[in-house]
């Protein structure tokens, strides 16, 4: 791994995470917590974003719609580096971040929550020590309170008597129940979300979208790609679709369901709102 | 005619302190070996995942070189052709008395056979040891790594707190299979001179003739050696943890013949 000084660009990430309530609501309303400008990514001859210009203001809740394959995963895996960009530039509280390598990429990445469609919990850790690794092992956090911190977390999600229990002795419910704890362990102002509903059976959904929806009302910034068009409808602040590569339409929910713009953003809902009626 | 069996000829006397003594040795050396094997692996693995060329391709090399090669002609280059270019000094310091380097019951354990046997048998092993690391790492799926990563682990984090704990696991069966055959290994070691177990029943059986009588018993031995270790290493090592019933092995029930059901 490269070492990267620490006079990178992105160098202010510790401010508005200490930083007072009048700082927050300073900056939120000059910058956007997360800004895409132009930007492509390509695997190879495949160009799976195409031009995105997107602002989020900070904590507003994002849901970010499409059929598969639109890019919507790619759209937020950038955000985090978990790909990299090919062109274009993220600012996240205003810092531009495609370039970031090293210590402050790490710094950057504990600042965004990120929950995975399969959860991805550490298979040979227990409940509580999936939460608090981070904090312990990036963050410097004692075990004790680091263990503190955790529990905290697992009862906030509902799994206070969890913490025991090990990835494997869960339903896939708890399990992404515990994947969110473990994505507010360092209390991040920014969490992502790739399909977090889609590996789960139908009467689990519930209890995440459940949690989800209280992280939502608690000003956190959240970015949700989701088929779970109820939570699109109640929780999220705007909707956006993405349709090869492209955003096709981003409104508020209210008029993204009942009435979008765009001919192929009609057909998409229609097939996913009634998948048995003619075309 | 039948064969007749005199083990008081072999568990007495010069014979049973042979064996004792042999038997020691052959424990010493595969504990030296083992752990000498494990640094080495950790190693290589190490520079074989890592991003720079040049340490893969020498590990990649390494892992060739002692894995095509007769480990016996491994352990004779070892002990007459390289012992033989280590500094005078060196080789003049380990001839000298060390008392403290004389372990039960009389076994040298600072002396060119030893040296030599646990360094030989440490290399040869430490191949394997590395090849099935890497494998149980390659089992480990791709979004453990990416949730370390994701969380702000380095990547020399991710590996020491999300990627080897669970590839330890993954490979702990046969890394204690490559455990046993470093032990089986030694008796290999007789070839240059090291009085270990194998050894210890040759000079039997050309002190009092009672072959049959002396491979017995070291053959017990051995077996014993590897069942106590092999239960050992597999009790101590890590568990899957939280596995329900359905991710445990499979008891296999004995085959029966259809129809001859009693």
């Amino acid at each position: 791994m490269a070492i990267v000084p620490m006079t990178t660009r992105y160098a202010g990430s510790q401010t508005h995470i200490g930083g007072s309530a009048a700082d927050d609501a300073a900056s939120a309303s000059l910058t956007p917590a997360i800004e895409f400008r132009d930007v492509y990514k390509s695997f190879g001859s495949l160009h799976v974003l195409r031009g995105i210009n997107l602002a989020i203001a900070p904590g507003d809740v994002v849901a970010v719609c499409g059929p598969s394959g639109s890019g919507k995963s790619t759209l937020i895996r950038l955000i985090n580096h978990l790909e990299t960009v090919t062109r274009g530039e993220i600012f996240i509280n205003g810092v531009p971040t495609a370039t970031l390598r090293g210590r402050p990429l790490q710094q950057l990445r504990t600042e965004i929550g990120f929950v995975f469609q399969q959860f991805n919990l550490y298979a040979h850790l227990n409940a509580e020590d999936n939460v608090s690794l981070a904090l312990r092992k990036v963050r410097g956090v004692s075990n004790e309170k680091a263990r503190q911190r955790a529990a905290k977390l697992l009862d906030r999600v509902g799994l206070a008597d969890k913490a025991r229990q090990y990835p494997a002795e869960l339903s896939g419910g708890q399990q992404q129940r515990v994947a969110i704890a473990r994505a507010l362990a360092t209390d991040p102002k920014i969490v992502l979300f790739d399909e977090p509903t889609s590996a789960l059976d139908p009467e689990m959904t519930g209890e995440v979208l459940h949690v989800m929806q209280g992280l939502a009302k608690s000003g956190i910034t959240m970015m949700v790609v989701t088929h779970e068009m109820s939570f699109a409808r109640e929780v999220a602040d705007r909707v956006i679709f993405l349709d090869a590569g492209v955003i096709l339409e981003q409104a508020a929910p209210a008029d993204f369901f009942n009435a979008p713009v765009n001919p192929r953003v009609r057909r998409f809902l229609k097939q996913l709102l009634s998948p048995l009626s003619p075309g | 005619m039948g064969i007749t069996f005199d083990f008081a000829d072999v568990l007495t006397g010069p014979p049973a302190r042979w064996l004792l003594s042999g038997f020691l040795t052959t424990v010493y050396v595969t504990i030296a070996g083992s752990v000498l094997a494990s640094v080495v692996a950790v190693i290589l693995m190490g520079l074989r995942i890592s991003p720079g060329r040049i340490g893969h391709y020498a590990a990649a090399a390494f892992v060739e070189v002692f894995r095509d090669t007769p480990v016996l002609v491994q352990l004779l280059i070892w002990y007459f052709a390289v012992w033989g270019l280590l500094p005078e000094s060196l080789r003049g310091f380990v001839a000298e008395d060390h008392p403290r380097a004389v372990w039960p019951v009389n076994v040298i354990v600072l002396a060119p056979e030893f040296l030599c046997a646990a360094w030989g048998l440490g290399l040869f092993i430490s191949v394997f040891l590395e090849e099935e690391l890497r494998a149980g790492l390659n089992a480990v799926p791709a979004g453990q790594r990416e949730a370390a990563m994701a969380q702000g682990l380095s990547n020399w984090q991710t590996l020491r707190f999300v990627l080897l704990p669970q590839a330890l696991t993954n490979a702990w069966q046969p890394l204690v299979g490559q455990y046993l055959n470093l032990m089986k290994t030694s008796s290999l070691a007789t070839g240059i001179g090291l009085a270990e177990l194998t050894s210890a029943a040759r000079r039997i059986e050309s002190y009092n003739a009672h072959a049959l009588e002396a491979f017995a018993v070291g053959t017990v031995l051995y077996l014993g050696l590897g069942v106590a270790m092999g239960q050992l290493l597999l009790f101590a090592g890590p568990r899957r943890p939280g596995a329900k019933a359905a991710d445990k092995p499979l008891a296999v029930a004995p085959m029966r013949k259809a129809g001859h059901a009693v």
